[in-house]
């Protein structure tokens, strides 16, 4: 016999699962990732909610690992010495940030602070470290999908030296 | 009351309140320790267990085999092995600790008291001395052999107190990931990924110290044995139940400084008392043998497989190896080091944590 109180709590988990695998499915470190293995990603992503003004990390903090927003915004700032805050850019709903830190534990460059009540996803180095190991070809896809992430970045920023030589 | 007057005055209500606490957390463990002993016993046995299977199942399941399959297998292999030992070891000891303790009260002590009274008569013209010192180590050793008998007697109920460990494990090992991420789901969003990072640092130093020892003390134990082996095919057999004291020795060698008497001594302890012919020549074969089994230890296997993250002074060693006693007997004795090392990794990483990340 079906039970409504259930059904609905079912019906807003499914819902909720699958908000957050269409959003982590459109970050290109993910987009490799089959139905399985997102299923086995789940299982080791940490979500977590920030208030307004809550710091996700700061500044010089130990690189560990990057995050997803699946809901609000987050901004991201540097930070003076005096501990004057300057946005550089204010990243929505699916953006992601920190993803260097999956490669080492150099100092952030910048702080991430909510911009409002938000839901955020958190990927670190060790999971993708044991997925390396104890997973390797999901592994592999996710390090792949890193590559090509920095790589387009790193075309994006010649791109823009190129121009401004020009200039 | 001014204003400096008044932070003073909320700065020690502060303090003695956090002391108040400390203290009465000290006292609610104190009370609730005897009752929940057993329990935290078997749950860090289980954590331990945890720490050594993890490798051996993450690898099969890198291989391709279901985890909770791989956990399986694993915990089949062990359990058996362990059954298999024992099934074999402790009623052979049994027997050899009765028949040993009645030698100890019949024929052998009767003749080596004569043989005392005969070297302190010559020596110090006192034969009544050594009657007294025989009678006292008799003593000793007859009831250290008794308690040996009934604690290998109460092994049964032991080990049925103790099938829970399996279980506990089997879930600690399948879902290791999930307990982590609860736990950490707790912690404040400012101590996040502090917490994270200190979480996986002392995780990956505390596994690699365990695995480390656990791999030392079956090196030691195999190299225990073998050493032993060959005193026995030279002198034919002076050791019996060679096999299970070269693994004592094994783990004997957990405990640092004290593991290598610790697992000498009931090699010795058999020979004396069995008295086989060249007695002095197969003592001191056996001290020769622990000897280099302690120098290829120190020199190479140790080097290679135990992490170096948690060197300890001797005298902290021997200081928490005393606690460990008091706290478990045997059982905390053996886990003295390694959980002090598991402190000591913590407190220094948390110390790191604190000096990296902007908590203010």
């Amino acid at each position: 016999m079906s039970n409504p109180i259930w059904e609905v709590i079912e019906i807003r988990k499914g819902k909720d699962r699958d908000d957050i695998f269409k959003v982590m499915k459109n970050v290109p470190i993910f987009s490799e990732l089959n139905e399985k293995e997102m299923e086995e990603l789940e299982k080791i992503i940490h979500r977590r909610g920030y208030k307004k003004g809550e710091p996700i990390f700061r500044m010089g903090d130990p690189g560990l690992g990057m995050y997803i927003i699946i809901k609000g915004s987050v901004n991201i700032a540097e930070e003076k010495v005096d501990g004057e805050m300057t946005t550089i850019a204010v990243l929505e709903k699916g953006a992601f940030f920190g993803d260097l830190a999956l490669l080492d534990e150099a100092p952030r460059s910048a702080s991430a602070i909510a911009n409002e009540d938000s839901d955020i996803l958190g990927f670190f180095r060790p999971d993708l470290l044991d997925f390396l190991y104890r997973k390797p070809k999901m592994g592999i896809k996710i390090l792949f999908g890193l590559a090509r992430t920095i790589g387009e970045r790193l075309r994006r920023t010649n791109l823009q030296l190129s121009e401004l030589q020009e200039k | 009351m001014d204003n400096y007057s008044y932070q003073l005055y909320s700065h020690i209500l502060r303090l003695f309140w956090r002391i108040f606490l400390i203290i009465l957390g000290i006292v609610a463990i104190i009370i609730v320790f005897p009752f929940v002993r057993s329990v935290i016993i078997m749950f860090v046995i289980s954590i331990l267990l945890t720490v050594l299977l993890t490798p051996i199942v993450d690898f099969m399941e890198s291989r391709g085999i279901n985890r909770g399959l791989a956990i399986l297998i694993t915990m089949l292999i062990i359990i058996g092995a362990i059954v298999f030992l024992f099934s074999l070891v402790i009623p052979a000891i049994i027997q050899a600790a009765e028949s040993l303790s009645s030698k100890l009260q019949s024929d052998f002590i009767h003749d080596l008291t004569k043989k005392a009274e005969v070297f302190f008569a010559a020596k110090f013209n006192n034969p009544t001395l050594a009657r007294n010192v025989i009678t006292k180590i008799n003593e000793i050793g007859t009831n250290l052999l008794k308690n040996m008998t009934n604690f290998f007697k109460s092994v049964g109920s032991f080990l049925a107190s103790i099938a829970i460990i399996p279980f506990v494990t089997f879930f600690l090992v399948k879902d290791i990931r999930r307990f982590k991420r609860a736990i950490v789901a707790k912690i404040p969003n400012k101590y996040f990924e502090l917490s994270l990072n200190i979480f996986q640092k002392v995780g990956n130093q505390v596994s690699k110290y365990i695995q480390g020892q656990a791999i030392d003390a079956l090196i030691v134990g195999i190299l225990s044995v073998v050493g032993l082996f060959i005193i026995n095919l030279v002198f034919h057999n002076p050791i019996p139940y060679f096999v299970f004291i070269g693994m004592l020795a094994g783990i004997a060698n957990l405990i640092p400084y004290l593991g290598p008497i610790v697992g000498a001594v009931p090699a010795i302890f058999i020979v004396i008392l069995s008295n086989p012919p060249n007695i002095g020549l197969i003592l001191i074969w056996i001290i020769i043998t622990f000897v280099l089994v302690q120098a290829i230890d120190n020199s190479l296997v140790s080097p290679m497989v135990v992490s170096k993250s948690v060197n300890m002074h001797p005298l902290t060693v021997v200081i928490v190896v005393i606690i460990g006693g008091n706290i478990a007997g045997a059982v905390g004795m053996l886990f003295a080091v390694p959980i002090t090392g598991i402190i000591k990794v913590m407190i220094t990483e948390i110390t790191w944590g604190l000096k990296n990340y902007k908590l203010k």
